[in-house]
């Protein structure tokens, strides 16, 4: 199994936070385009050795920036912004002017577009179809946001597309408020109606929702084109051409969370390939160690490295146990320093590569 | 004066940080403190895969407040259950209750009123403070808040202001209000920054007080630096594997404490790395290490 292929023209990294996805992203970027791939690597927000390692800085929340890699493919890398793209979005696909400054000067929407849940998710499926509808790239890799539940990023579409076409859009189409900007008695709250919505009335407020009702009035020519991006990337995610590489923290505290996503992307349909731990301690034997120093505050370096490895080995028994030998299942080694040039994100690809065709290896030997 | 009698003057002590730095162990190590202290704790947790219960042993409450040990309690909120409590409160009929909570005006705007959740998850622990809880709520003197990770701790603690701002009236606007002044007192609601000497917490950590300082012009009472390496052994010149190891961890923690004092001033604690799974033994021998003149490291 090749970690990059031309059968995966799409690779997308999920993951809980703080495992190390943006490295992992970028280390295969690295690899596709030694590989002879013109690549491009989507991400959120990598830290600043990391930016410095791709050679890129804040214009690629812009647009696309080539890294200064001399290989045969091109290697491109843009940071994800969700306030930018949304903002970029209104503007391109607003019918006139006018309509996108009305949305763009909603208080409503400047509020909504920095604090909806998922909106960042769903502009990084918005950059996802830009991008392949341009087919520039013959690989692209897209790190997803860093949410505590990464699936989340999976269910933005739906979600969003969901919080459109519920109530949002027919409020906004049938509004909420008669021409004096007064809310309007509906009796579909039956003999009870008046009180309810007088209290409605009381605790929402008319001010926002007033501005709420004008965003989605603004919003509702727009809404054909989201719905119809939203499902072709939702295809496009359940292609069997787009794989999924899960990237997880060592140590048996994360193999709930690594296995509750292996099993919920398979549930949904999407296509798992390899599962990375990543960040592996080494595995010392017990004899090699000097006594420890007997305060609990102060543990030694032995002590620790040692338990740290024990741990680290243990959940890997466990985890390969409960996700059963079809899986690819690879570990990749605590690095004494995290990657800070090409070469080491390289080195770092490599890595995980051989350790990939190891894998193949023992798997068809037993 | 140490961080601990600091915080213990405090009725809400909110807990934040960057994901995975060890929000939740240092949370319950903190309220553990404060009720060994005399405090009577309530810690609050706000995430719907729950953790905290294990730091003490219990099965999962479903959002009930636990009895966790003496003078101390945990519980698992989920905010949309506030909204609704709010809103039954205010209405005297059951049915009528049921038609605004069940209104698709009420969803959708619960669902998407900018930091709405936010101040239902600090309204919550204002309303317990005050004695305002549900029925057999615990009286309680200080509220320990495990706060959602970074970019939503600013939004957190910011929350109120922008709803007051926002929504303007009624009874969701009201206690934004009420909760912009609680946050902005430092006598009544302290912050508490968790962080770990290595390069993205250290980064979020620095940018995370500049937005307090810009969004609530607040400073926290204190920063916690968790997970450090111990101190490596000097250089003989042959290292094994593992000091190898354990020298080049340490050395990052440096680097990064470094660059951290570089740009943090006040006052700071710094927890060990310790041999152990999460648990009461754990949370134990971080409190011990909190005690003055242990786990420091520098």
């Amino acid at each position: 199994m090749e970690l990059i292929s031309d059968r995966h023209p799409l690779v997308v990294v999920v993951g809980s936070g703080g495992v190390g996805k943006t490295t992992l992203a970028a280390s295969m970027g690295v690899l596709s385009a030694r590989a002879g791939r013109d690549t491009l690597v989507m991400t959120f927000d990598p830290s600043l050795r990391l930016k410095d390692a791709l050679g890129v800085g804040e214009e690629a929340k812009l647009h696309e920036v080539p890294v200064p890699l001399d290989a045969p493919g091109r290697l491109h890398a843009s940071l994800l912004d969700a306030r930018q793209t949304f903002d970029r979005l209104i503007e391109r696909y607003a019918q006139e002017p006018e309509a996108s400054r009305r949305i763009l000067e909603n208080r409503f929407y400047q509020q909504l577009s920095g604090t909806l849940s998922g909106i960042l998710e769903y502009m990084a499926v918005e950059r996802l179809f830009e991008v392949e509808a341009e087919g520039r790239y013959s690989q692209v890799i897209l790190d997803t946001p860093p949410t505590r539940q990464a699936l989340d990023f999976l269910e933005a579409p739906s979600r969003i597309i969901g919080f459109l076409e519920s109530g949002a859009i027919r409020v906004a189409l049938k509004p909420w408020f008669d021409e004096e900007g007064r809310l309007k008695a509906a009796s579909r709250f039956g003999p009870l109606g008046r009180q309810a919505e007088r209290f409605l009335d009381d605790v929402v407020g008319l001010d926002l929702l007033r501005d709420m009702a004008e965003f989605f009035q603004a919003f509702a020519p727009l809404y054909e084109g989201f719905r119809e991006r939203a499902q072709a990337v939702e295809q496009l995610l359940r292609s069997p051409k787009t794989r999924f590489v899960l990237v997880s923290g060592p140590g048996e505290e994360r193999i709930p969370d690594t296995l509750f996503f292996a099993r919920r992307l398979e549930q949904a349909g999407f296509h798992l390939g390899p599962i990375l731990v990543n960040r592996v301690h080494p595995h010392y034997l017990a004899e090699n160690v000097p006594s420890g120093s007997g305060d609990p505050c102060r543990p030694t370096g032995w002590e620790l490295l040692s338990w740290l490895g024990e741990r680290d080995r243990k959940g890997l028994v466990e985890l390969t146990k409960l996700l059963g030998r079809e899986q690819p299942l690879i570990e990749i080694p605590l690095l004494p320093e995290e990657p800070t040039d090409l070469a080491s994100l390289e080195s770092l690809g490599k890595t995980v590569q051989e350790r990939l065709a190891g894998w193949e290896r023992y798997v068809s030997r037993t | 004066m140490s961080i601990l009698n600091n915080l213990a003057r405090r009725q809400l002590v909110v807990v934040t940080g960057k994901g995975g730095v060890g929000k939740t162990t240092v949370s319950a190590t903190l309220g553990r403190a404060l009720a060994a202290a005399g405090r009577r704790t309530l810690i609050v947790e706000v995430d719907p895969r729950e953790n905290l219960h294990q730091m003490f042993a219990l099965p999962p409450s479903g959002g009930a407040i636990v009895e966790a040990g003496p003078r101390v309690w945990v519980q698992n909120l989920k905010p949309r259950q506030v909204l609704d409590e709010i809103v039954r409160e205010r209405l005297p009929l059951e049915m009528l209750t049921r038609r605004v909570l069940d209104s698709s005006i009420y969803q959708h705007f619960t669902a998407t009123a900018p930091g709405l959740k936010e101040v239902a998850i600090l309204g919550h622990a204002w309303r317990l403070l005050n004695g305002l809880g549900a029925m057999g709520a615990p009286a309680l003197d200080t509220i320990v808040l495990d706060a959602p990770a970074t970019g939503h701790g600013v939004s957190l603690l910011a929350a109120p202001l922008l709803v007051a701002e926002v929504i303007r009236r009624g009874p969701f606007a009201e206690m934004g209000g009420e909760l912009a002044r609680f946050v902005s007192d430092p006598e009544r609601c302290g912050i508490v920054v968790v962080t770990q000497a290595e390069e993205m917490p250290v980064q979020e950590a620095i940018e995370l007080r500049e937005a307090l300082r810009e969004r609530i012009r607040r400073d926290p009472e204190a920063l916690v630096v968790n997970g450090l390496y111990p101190p490596a052994p000097s250089d003989q010149g042959q290292d094994d594997a593992l000091v190898s190891l354990w020298r080049r961890r340490r050395k990052l923690n440096e680097d990064e404490m470094a660059r951290l004092i570089e740009h943090w001033e006040g006052p700071r604690v710094e927890l060990p790395l310790l041999a152990m799974d999460r648990g009461p033994h754990l949370i134990r021998a971080l409190q011990s290490c909190l005690e003055p003149g242990r786990g420091a490291w520098s």
